[in-house]
């Protein structure tokens, strides 16, 4: 069986500092990893290997030191990794990304199971998934807790709050991997040295045959206004006291003093 | 002079951190139980590949470097568990065999070290000494194709764990009384070895070391490890590469010192501000930094020279002159910045400072590793 994965690079949020005079995250030192979701993605794909065999190869758009991140990949067992950098990718939106990646999928003449996590940590989106099963034409099984791959149909179990619902589909399909899925390997020793002699290759816009229109800022129809952190005001806490009915009245009461009713 | 670390070796760091977060809580709480090490221990290192890091790949091991080792080494000291001391046991008596064995011994011994199925060991300490090779009183004795060992170790780990141990014994087959101590792979297992419970030590909570008595106990003759005679030099380069992997877990130990202390620091209110700001934390802080980036820089060069198959015997007895009082200083530090707190149980640095206080009389004490630097100056 042949799979892909797509990894995001992300700034290791447990991590993040902020400004106290401007506000602004401290980006600068800040330390990449593999967002938490997509190593889950990883762990699935290796376990499907592990139980049906082919091939398992990440793929990840970025800047260059995302390299660390599919090295990182590699040692966890993936058997290749390709790198998507190039200027003309940065600043993209979750359409222009998955836009960018289903390009490299079908570079890499498409696979059976395109896995991704469900969302990254810095854009909680949960968008990237849908989008590029979308782009490519296949079904798409978001938040998956389980997946069983049974002949030419796969089967997931999907959580959305608190219903878990099963979902079919014919191969190939696009799967996106909740966290809860599974707990991600340690990677052995002897992999990671392997994944460090490993060739990553990169490919550009023109490598996937990408029209750099459709690929990162120029082909994002979204535009970020503006980020801010929500004020957090304080509320101020009243206990009523007495019986049911007079607690109720006063309640009331309260709700109309504050224009509530 | 390059002062970074490789990519790889990058990696390696910082498979060693997730594997130290994410196994080492749930292996301490299993020791906490059982007052010993797990019994899957040795398989939870071998499926995460750390064991044999430095044998070649045809002995079932990595064929990487030492550094890689020790920086492994210096991830698991910060975490302050007893858990790894099984690990380098396992990797050093490996390379020891490597290095002083016979193609028979390194074909029939590594691969159960590297892959987990042998617990290693070494053997040296007596009731009667701990430093002096001249003093050993465990006997071997031949007796056609075996020698016969009879006597006592001390204070040995992980000695009831089925494996192999490297038993150095007083052999009644030389005649030069300075050239006696014979090296042996004994399996553990041998009819006539039996052993006392374990200790209980200021720290290494739960840590598996205990007392051999060996009566009768037949070793064949082609277990003899290195020259017969001459088993001493084997130990001084074991316990050498021994050191090093001390030193490193024991700057880690550090580290995780000072990262606790800063946290504690930030947060703990004195005078209406976090007393990381008060100047008499702060130095000390910086004090702490100092001491730690000095020892991890020394770790690092004198295991580039066993990197290079230089000597290195005499750089890591003084490794361990310079990083032992240095990070019990760092550790004495730590106690003293979280107060009362850090004296209890309930805090981390109380751990470290206990395990820190292990390095100057395990594997060799402090004293003989400055015999070991100041006769080597004189003798320059
Ligand atoms: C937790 C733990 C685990 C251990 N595991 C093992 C193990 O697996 N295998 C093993 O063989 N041993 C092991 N040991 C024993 C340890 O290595 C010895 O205790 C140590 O080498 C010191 O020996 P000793 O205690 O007999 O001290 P001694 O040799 O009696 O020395 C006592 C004191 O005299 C000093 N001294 C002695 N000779 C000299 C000299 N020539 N110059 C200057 N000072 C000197 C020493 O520094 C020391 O302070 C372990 C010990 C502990 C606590």
């Amino acid at each position: 069986m042949n799979i892909i994965v797509c990894i995001k690079q992300v700034p290791n949020v447990k991590e993040v500092k902020w400004d106290p005079d401007t506000g602004n995250l401290i980006r600068t030192g800040l330390p990449s990893i593999i967002n938490v979701n997509d190593k889950n993605a990883l762990e699935a794909a290796l376990v499907l290997k592990e139980k049906h065999g082919g091939k398992v190869t990440v793929i990840s758009m970025g800047p260059p030191q995302v390299e660390e991140s599919l090295r990182e990949a590699l040692g966890m067992g993936v058997d290749e990794a390709v790198q998507l950098s190039d200027k003309a990718f940065a600043g993209a939106d979750c359409w222009a990304t998955s836009h960018t990646l289903a390009l490299a999928v079908k570079k890499l003449s498409g696979a059976d199971l395109v896995l991704l996590g469900v969302e990254a940590m810095d854009g909680n989106t949960a968008q990237v998934g849908p989008e590029l099963a979308e782009a490519l034409g296949l079904p798409i099984l978001s938040y998956a807790l389980s997946i069983d791959v049974d002949g030419k149909a796969v089967k997931v179990t999907q959580k959305l709050g608190d219903v878990v619902r099963v979902l079919e589909a014919d191969l190939p399909a696009v799967i996106t991997v909740e966290k809860e899925a599974n707990e991600p390997r340690v990677a052995p020793m002897d992999c990671v040295l392997e994944a460090c002699e490993k060739d990553v290759p990169v490919w550009k816009a023109e490598t996937i045959g990408a029209d750099e229109e459709n690929c990162g800022l120029k082909g994002s129809p979204t535009r970020l206004r503006k980020i801010f952190s929500p004020k957090v005001t304080r509320g101020q806490v009243e206990l009523f006291s007495g019986s049911l009915d007079e607690v109720a009245e006063k309640f009331v009461a309260k709700l109309k003093e504050l224009y509530y009713l | 002079m390059d002062f970074k670390l490789s990519a790889a070796n990058k990696m390696i760091q910082k498979t060693a951190k997730e594997f130290c977060e994410r196994e080492i809580p749930k292996i301490d709480a299993a020791m906490a139980e059982a007052h010993d090490y797990p019994s899957d221990l040795m398989q939870t290192f071998a499926k995460a590949r750390m064991l044999g890091m430095t044998i070649p790949k045809e002995y079932g091991g990595l064929g990487s470097s030492n550094l890689n080792c020790v920086l492994m080494c210096e991830e698991f000291g910060k975490t302050g568990s007893t858990s790894f001391l099984p690990l380098i046991m396992n990797i050093s008596v490996a390379e020891t065999i490597h290095h002083y064995g016979n193609e028979e011994q390194k074909k029939k011994f590594l691969p159960p070290l590297c892959d987990g199925t042998a617990w290693a060991t070494t053997a040296f300490t007596e009731p009667a000494t701990g430093s002096d090779p001249t003093m050993l009183q465990t006997t071997a004795e031949p007796d056609g194709d075996f020698f016969v060992l009879n006597g006592a170790k001390r204070f040995i780990s992980m000695a009831n764990k089925p494996g192999y141990g490297i038993f150095y014994c007083k052999d009644l087959s030389c005649t030069d009384p300075r050239k006696n101590c014979t090296a042996f792979i004994v399996d553990k297992t041998s009819p006539g070895m039996t052993f006392s419970g374990h200790y209980e030590f200021m720290g290494l909570d739960n840590a598996d070391t205990c007392d051999v008595f060996l009566k009768d106990v037949r070793v064949p003759k082609e277990n003899i490890l290195g020259v017969q005679g001459k088993g001493f030099n084997i130990l001084l380069r074991w316990i050498a590469g021994e050191r090093i992997q001390q030193a490193a877990s024991m700057v880690g130990g550090g580290q995780a010192c000072l990262d606790e202390s800063m946290k504690y620091a930030k947060e703990r209110q004195v005078g209406g501000q976090p007393m990381a700001y008060m100047q008499g934390f702060y130095w000390m802080f910086a004090e702490m930094k100092m001491k730690i980036e000095a020892c991890r820089m020394l770790v690092y060069k004198t295991v580039a020279l066993q990197d290079e198959g230089e000597r290195f015997e005499v750089d890591s007895a003084g490794l361990k002159v310079f990083v032992t009082p240095m990070m019990q200083d760092v550790a004495r530090m730590a106690l003293q910045t979280h107060g009362s707190y850090g004296y209890s149980k309930e805090y981390k640095v109380e751990k470290l400072f206990r395990m820190a206080m292990h390095a100057g009389v395990v594997a060799s004490s402090t004293e003989i590793n400055k015999t070991i630097v100041g006769m080597a100056l004189l003798m320059s």
